[in-house]
């Protein structure tokens, strides 16, 4: 029972964290139609900005995760604004390549600055953690989760409640009235991608504090975003953190009681499920009937 | 149509013989030249350890160039390796070595790791050239039935016997039980088998053996599995992103083995000390070559003296990589010479037959290439440094580690 109540939490916390990862990239795809290969490299920028402001001044990661939130913000509206503007209304396959060439240069950039090494944010906190009996909560994963669950709300409530948040969804829905209703879709949508470099950078950070880092994982987070955005309906704030916790708590259960060595391919058979069932994902609606144009 | 089609085929092929190299000249030298080839991990993934493997090549470059270069029966040759990018990916390792005989170059040093090593010695093979791996430990790559390829290093199944075999030599009190979790790629799986193979003939109960997926940075499954079968010594056989996540994830978990962690490639890393800090403390690791390793040879002397002179050329200390390198390519031209000969097939059989004692240890080969002969060393992390403890001792055993949170 202990194992199976530590296994649960772990497989909690971990999902936490990848929902962190991956709402960002659901929001950009579910909202501006742009898959972003390169979120990974946002993801692992991040962890590095941190990674450096804390090593070379000292400055404590969770003060470093507000910086790499806020460089990343910047960086995502210029690439936005300056460069996948110019091919938004080709075929998806063309932000994809851009999006693919970002990457690589991203993930290319990173290693010759930084090296291939592995890296990690140390803290003198993130190691520790709560015991109830033999059962353990630690600090940073808890953390990482309860970040998760704040920026998921606030940008939820962002969408929903705030006049910038309601023309993000409108452009998403149909650009065209949008620009009618004097909209400035241009600005929305670096808007919309800056916000997610932003959380990809605050996720980057978290990654560093809890684990190790180096710029070819860029993929993995990539990937498992992908899935993370598949799982909970694109576009759907509160649906990525359900994707990231489903995903966590299925890879830690198949770890503790199957093969460790099967938690990709039970992740991903969970998300084949998941669309036969439920095409739209978790919790998503079928958002896309109602847009005018695809 | 077809007359012109077979006519163009024609001139393709005929020009395509004439690049070849000429006939006349022997395998490998050009003029008086000795030419070695390599194709390494010099951007991607494993850049940091191609590089480091790159460098321990120059230095023997160096060092053999100095010395005067390489005798050949009444020849001298100067000695040099070209170097080719396989940006981390085995099939373009293979490729390149393949290009490298489209050049005439027979004389191969092995590049960065099993996976590379292994598409290589196909092609090596195929093409009757001759490769020293320097760093592709896992046995299967010697298992083939090949007869072109040899391993300088000790194979992947000493990895973590090596831990087990110094643990049981030197431990007070000597752990009784021990859990084993390993990556599930082929090099980690040999090493964890042979860890356990080990421990049972030295008496310990091998409790349980775990398997995560290769690069997995979370291991917390594994651990709450073994948690309640309170292990004396948790071993791992991995690699640094995995070694990182067992000691950081059971100091999360609090799991405090009786006696402490072993971990076959990483702790010898300076990363794994940089990213862990006192977590790191205690740890054992294997390691394929330390400065205190015995042996000596008439080009690079002792052990100690190779890592001054490497200090010298290079300004950085040697690590275990740099090492072999320097020993694969030593091996090959210790072939040579005795063979007194470039022709591939002469210096295979010398190879086959060298038996010599070296800075890196022992270098023989048993029927299928490995050198088995070659003990591998054990360090400890102490003081945030990796310190020798077995067979030769640079410093005590420090046993039993205690818990995380009294460090």
């Amino acid at each position: 029972m202990e194992q199976f109540l530590q296994a649960t939490i772990n497989g909690l916390l971990q999902g936490g964290l990848y929902a962190l990862v991956g709402v960002g990239f659901s929001l950009v795809w579910g909202v501006i139609h742009v898959v972003n290969i390169a979120h990974g490299a946002f993801v692992i920028l991040g962890a590095y900005v941190a990674w450096k402001l804390d090593g070379a001044f000292g400055i404590d990661p969770l003060l470093g995760l507000v910086v790499a939130a806020v460089l990343l913000f910047v960086i995502g509206y210029a690439v936005q604004r300056g460069v996948i503007n110019l091919v938004i209304n080709a075929p998806i396959w063309m932000t994809l390549l851009l999006t693919f060439g970002l990457e690589l240069l991203l993930v290319n950039g990173l290693i010759l600055i930084f090296t291939g090494d592995y890296r990690s944010i140390a803290t003198s906190y993130a190691s520790g953690g709560l015991s109830f009996g033999d059962v353990r909560i630690p600090y940073g994963r808890l953390l990482a989760f309860g970040l998760a669950v704040l920026l998921t709300g606030l940008l939820a409530m962002f969408m929903s409640r705030s006049k910038t948040g309601q023309a993000i969804n409108a452009t998403g829905m149909d650009r065209v009235t949008a620009r009618l209703m004097g909209i400035n879709a241009r600005h929305i949508y670096a808007l919309t991608f800056a916000i997610s470099a932003a959380l990809a950078g605050a996720a980057g950070t978290m990654v560093g504090i809890v684990g190790t880092f180096n710029p070819v994982d860029a993929g993995v987070f990539t990937l498992r975003s992908f899935v993370i955005a598949v799982l909970g309906g694109l576009g759907n704030m509160w649906g990525a953190l359900a994707g990231g916790i489903v995903l966590g708590l299925v890879e830690a259960w198949s770890g503790q009681y199957l093969s460790g060595t099967l938690i990709h391919a039970i992740g991903f058979g969970v998300l084949i499920l998941v669309l036969i069932v439920r095409p739209t994902g978790l919790l998503g609606r079928p958002y896309s009937e109602a847009r005018a144009e695809t | 149509m077809t007359r012109r089609f077979v006519i163009l085929v024609c001139c393709a092929l005929l020009l395509a013989g004439a690049c070849k190299g000429s006939e006349g000249e022997e395998a490998g030298a050009q003029g008086s030249t000795l030419q070695f080839g390599a194709a390494l991990s010099l951007t991607g993934q494993l850049s940091r350890e191609g590089i480091l493997t790159k460098d321990g090549y120059e230095y023997c470059k160096q060092v053999v160039n100095e010395e005067g270069g390489v005798e050949v029966g009444d020849k001298t040759y100067d000695l040099d390796i070209t170097y080719q990018d396989d940006k981390s990916t085995p099939d373009v390792a293979a490729q390149l070595v393949d290009q490298m005989n489209d050049d005439n170059v027979k004389f191969i040093l092995g590049p960065y790791g099993s996976s590379s090593t292994e598409a290589a010695s196909a092609v090596v093979e195929r093409n009757g050239q001759l490769m020293i791996s320097s760093a592709g430990a896992d046995d299967t790559i010697y298992e083939k039935g090949y007869q072109n390829t040899f391993g300088v290093l000790s194979p992947a199944s000493e990895y973590l016997a090596t831990i087990v075999k110094a643990v049981s030599d030197i431990a007070q009190p000597k752990p009784k039980t021990v859990a084993i979790l390993s990556a599930d790629d082929g090099f980690s799986k040999t090493a964890a088998e042979g860890g356990a193979a080990q421990a049972e003939e030295e008496g310990m109960e091998v409790v349980a053996t775990e398997f995560f997926a290769e690069g997995s940075t979370d291991v917390s499954a594994q651990l709450t599995k073994v948690k309640p079968l309170n292990p004396d010594l948790i071993l791992g056989s991995v690699h640094l992103e995995e070694g990182v996540a067992i000691i950081k994830q059971s100091e999360e978990l609090g799991i405090n083995p009786a006696g402490g962690f072993g971990e076959t490639v990483a702790p010898p890393t300076p990363d794994f000390i940089e990213t862990l800090g006192p977590a790191a403390e205690y740890t054992l690791g294997s390691s394929q070559w330390t400065p205190e390793t015995e042996g000596e040879d008439e080009l690079f002397g002792t052990a100690e003296d190779y890592a001054e002179g490497f200090e010298a050329a290079f300004g950085d200390t040697p690590e275990y990589h740099n090492a072999e390198a320097t020993a694969a390519c030593l091996a090959m031209i210790l072939a040579i010479e005795d063979a007194g000969s470039l022709e591939p097939e002469a210096v295979r059989e010398s190879l086959a037959n060298l038996d010599t004692e070296s800075f890196f240890g022992p270098i023989k080969f048993d029927e299928n290439g490995k050198n088995i002969y070659k003990p591998m060393q054990v360090i400890q992390i102490q003081d945030g440094k990796p310190v020798t403890v077995w067979p030769s001792a640079e410093g005590e055993l420090k046993w039993p580690a205690p818990p995380f949170d009294e460090r």
